[in-house]
């Protein structure tokens, strides 16, 4: 593909993704063949920023894990009240990485 | 006591951010589950088993962070019953309940301190080893 495509892509999808994965998504862009360029451009990725609102406000209903697709970790948040409210603490840190983590596995899916 | 040391990469923006939360996380957990010494503990080991699989530079000090927390554990743990059984049994105050009480409230301080300054000097990438908790860190944290 060429570099100005990868370039674009990379500064418009950029901060849905870990910093220290940036670098390995230009490169497998690069390599990847122009025709899944539409496919890639379309892709809708969820925002990291967005994640962590929705935790902090219905965290301890697991609403932020279905958001992000972990449906079986929704459940138990939700039928454990938050884990008791520690699980719900737990996500506030740790979800904006998590929701990353899914674009990534998003994106490898069309790599 | 705490020491900055070179570590073997230089981490990206949002390892460095992992890498503090699992100090703050700690800390909030630590705030939140008071009187109960045992909820920040568990906190920490969710927050680690959740991170087992990511980067050298958040793996360590996942590790440091739960390490840190197990001697917390123990110390609060010793007091948080000594106390109980002084209000709910025939224990009387003495002397040694004063001097341990004053002794885990100095331990507290000095690790909520060290926690807060670790977590503000790892989330700009600067690695902070504790000591002894660094050493045992490294010999337990290994790259991959």
């Amino acid at each position: 593909m060429e570099a100005q495509k990868v370039d674009m892509f990379i500064m418009a999808n950029g901060k849905f993704f870990e910093s220290h994965h940036v670098a390995q998504i230009r490169d497998r862009l690069l390599q990847l063949d122009d025709s899944k360029w539409v496919v890639i451009q379309t892709l809708q990725f969820k925002d990291p920023t967005t994640s962590l609102i929705v935790s902090l406000l219905a965290g301890s209903l697991g609403i932020d894990r279905f958001m992000i697709g972990d449906t079986g970790m929704g459940v138990g948040k939700l039928l454990t009240c938050g884990g008791l409210g520690i699980w719900a603490i737990i996500d506030w840190f740790m979800i904006m990485g998590a929701t990353r983590e899914k674009n990534i596995l998003k994106l490898q899916m069309y790599l | 006591m705490i020491t900055t040391q070179e570590f073997s990469y230089i981490p990206g923006e949002h390892e460095a951010e992992k890498a503090s939360n699992s100090y703050l996380m700690s800390l909030l957990a630590f705030i939140a589950g008071l009187p109960f010494p045992i909820i920040n503990l568990i906190a920490t080991i969710i927050f680690y088993l959740g991170n087992r699989k990511d980067t050298f530079f958040v793996r360590w000090h996942c590790t440091q962070a739960l390490l840190s927390q197990f001697t917390v554990l123990m110390m609060n743990s010793v007091g948080f019953w000594w106390t109980i059984s002084i209000i709910f049994s025939d224990e009387v105050i003495t002397r040694k309940y004063i001097s341990y009480i004053i002794t885990i409230l100095i331990f507290n301080i000095v690790e909520f301190i060290a926690t807060i300054y670790t977590a503000i000097k790892t989330r700009k990438g600067i690695h902070i080893e504790w000591w002894f908790y660094g050493d045992l860190t490294t010999l337990i944290c290994k790259p991959r």
